[in-house]
């Protein structure tokens, strides 16, 4: 595997700088405020918002099964639901009995009342529902932001937006944990963070003895990832760190107690195929992981055996099956005697998605 | 809820529990002496042939079975040797615990899944392997969440569907249900506590309790009251304040043609 090479060309056009771990130009990207937690400035005429919510509703039944038939995207029943959502964090009365009742196109309640409070204006929720029917715009990056297991995670254009598959490697990492006190008071690590999700996951476990540093190389992850942090109240035990995958880590060389990642694993020849969301909207740098999708795996694999403490932990997420298993047969011989307990961990979905081990 | 108990109670299973070993212990058909159903049929849904343990962080044990659910009201028989170990309540299993007993199944698991997908598709479905008792969540937008509301509708309709029979002539009520019960009962301590109400997750503890009673007393009201120290109209009045504790009472009385309680 030519690693070196494949990592070169993919990152011609990054500017060396990129690759330093700290960038005082960073705190200039602000990121942007979900939906949900803007304030509620708009005052809108309820037979306005529900015009919109007719109009939108109808534009969403108008794509019946097209998307599922084009690139298995989203139904009008989904996006049906994903209207629902919307509403509910656009309104200031988040309480879902007010949305169900534009969702079961039941207005009464709204009787007498005139105006709502919105946390956006209705020309801008005009646009939003056409750009997530006509552009493919994903949902997530509508409302600014992804529920994923019981968090709420601010997510923009730039940021991989989190994937509930990936909600399963903070149970292998609680597992993990509970076996062994050890891990629980020690130093994790989330390679190529995005959102922050899984090291925000972890830190919540592992909150009152354990640190997590999180590191992107995306500029606009890393600033995403800090607000993220922030809201949940976490830097103290979350550091979130620039950098190309361990680069940024180099201080703590062989310290980690465990490390986790999402790296991009698509081969690249799959990235035009994909449902328009993904392949038109996310960050090619969080999908794309080169000719056989593994590149990023393999350079994880051996960077957690030189990160790694003796006895520490690894969860990495993966393509499926074929990945896994060619995983597990690369730590098992190319660098035999770095790794023990090797273990392939399926989704719920019942697909092969995560190796697991631990450090020899 | 989409159960017929008229239906369930045609396929009333008895079964006698494991307690402690995978092992499944032959299934001993018996009539419950309290009980005047008459037993038509009798399934017996066998774990033991599927994948022995299943815990929910390890799904690479997980096999997908196309059995379609069956909708038994399941009856167990207390079982005095059951002192020793947990089992003759789901109830009283942890969340841990009962998810171990679950299959859990995600929707729309077509296609490689994972960074391929922008899926809002976070419903999630358990199926209860020792009952076959399907619980299902799709309106929260996380899987995590989901999963914790399946798991919670789960342990109401294992409430409502599984039955204990219990021996009537030397019938005590357990705390649990005392618990459930209003103050005015007369045979309700004071070391009770507070009336647990429907919106606390222990109501379901109670909830079943008072349904093996009613159960126990072919559905009669005033039979159940006394024994539990109420007025005919008290009790209604308790059962008539959770819907799905309303439903299964009314399902029971319609099969033995009694008036539904309003």
């Amino acid at each position: 595997m030519k690693l070196g090479l494949s990592r070169a060309c993919f990152y011609s056009s990054c500017s060396a700088s990129i690759f330093s771990s700290s960038i005082p130009s960073l705190t200039t990207i602000k990121p942007k405020i979900p939906l949900f937690l803007r304030p509620p400035t708009y005052s809108v005429a309820s037979s306005d918002l529900q015009k919109w919510h007719g109009w939108a509703k109808s534009l969403a039944s108008s794509v019946g099964s097209s998307f599922v038939e084009s690139d298995d995207g989203p139904d009008s029943t989904l996006l049906c639901r994903e209207l629902n959502w919307l509403l509910e964090d656009s309104l200031e009365n988040r309480s879902s009995s007010s949305c169900f009742s534009f969702a079961a196109c039941n207005y009464d309640s709204l009787d007498g009342i005139e105006n709502v409070m919105l946390r956006i204006s209705l020309d801008d929720l005009y646009q939003l529902w056409k750009q997530r029917i006509e552009e493919r715009r994903p949902f997530q990056y509508i409302v600014g932001c992804e529920h994923w297991r019981d968090l709420v995670l601010s997510v923009q254009e730039g940021v991989l937006i989190p994937r509930p598959e990936t909600e399963l490697i903070v149970d292998l990492v609680s597992d993990a944990v509970s076996n062994n006190e050890e891990l629980g008071q020690g130093l994790w690590a989330d390679v190529g963070t995005g959102s922050g999700a899984i090291a925000i996951g972890i830190s919540k476990i592992s909150r009152s003895y354990g640190r997590v540093i999180a590191t992107d190389l995306s500029p606009v992850a890393v600033s995403v990832a800090m607000f993220n942090v922030q809201r949940y109240g976490l830097q103290h035990v979350t550091e979130v760190r620039q950098g190309y995958w361990f680069e940024p880590l180099k201080d703590v060389e062989g310290q980690l107690v465990g490390i986790v990642s999402n790296p991009p694993y698509i081969p690249s020849d799959n990235i035009s195929g994909l449902q328009a969301e993904v392949g038109r909207h996310e960050p090619r740098l969080a999908l794309d992981g080169g000719a056989s999708g593994i590149d990023y795996l393999l350079h994880l694999c051996s960077g957690a055996a030189a990160m790694l403490k003796p006895g520490g932990f690894f969860a990495f997420e993966t393509n499926g099956e074929k990945q896994c298993k060619f995983l597990v047969d690369y730590m098992q011989n190319d660098i035999a005697g770095s790794f023990c307990n090797l273990n392939i961990v399926s989704d719920f979905a019942g697909i092969q998605r995560f190796v697991t081990g631990f450090r020899q | 809820m989409a159960v017929s108990a008229h239906s369930l109670l045609k396929s009333m299973l008895l079964l006698r529990l494991p307690i402690t070993t995978n092992t499944i212990v032959p299934p001993r058909v018996s009539r419950p002496s309290s009980s005047p159903l008459n037993l038509i049929s009798c399934h017996y849904l066998n774990a033991s042939n599927r994948t022995k343990s299943r815990h929910f962080h390890s799904p690479t044990l997980y096999t997908r079975t196309a059995e379609t659910p069956k909708k038994h009201l399941i009856c167990f028989n207390y079982n005095t040797s059951a002192s020793h170990g947990k089992g003759t309540n789901y109830l009283e299993l942890t969340d841990d615990e009962l998810m171990r007993q679950c299959e859990m199944d995600t929707f729309k698991a077509s296609g490689p899944g994972g960074q391929h997908r922008n899926k809002r598709e976070s419903a999630v479905r358990l199926k209860h392997l020792p009952t076959g008792i399907i619980a299902q969540a799709v309106e929260d937008r996380s899987q995590h969440m989901n999963r914790a509301s399946a798991l919670k509708r789960l342990r109401a309709l294992l409430a409502i569907r599984v039955r204990n029979s219990l021996d009537i002539d030397s019938y005590s009520p357990p705390l649990e249900l005392l618990q459930i019960l209003p103050l005015k009962s007369t045979i309700r301590g004071s070391d009770c506590g507070p009336q647990i109400g429907p919106k606390n997750p222990k109501f379901i503890l109670g909830m079943q309790a008072l349904l093996d009673l009613i159960f126990a007393v072919d559905g009669s009201i005033s039979e159940a009251g006394k024994l539990l120290g109420l007025s005919t109209g008290a009790l209604s009045r308790l059962i008539l304040s959770d819907d799905s504790l309303r439903m299964a009472v009314n399902d029971l009385r319609n099969s033995k043609g009694l008036k539904p309680l309003r």
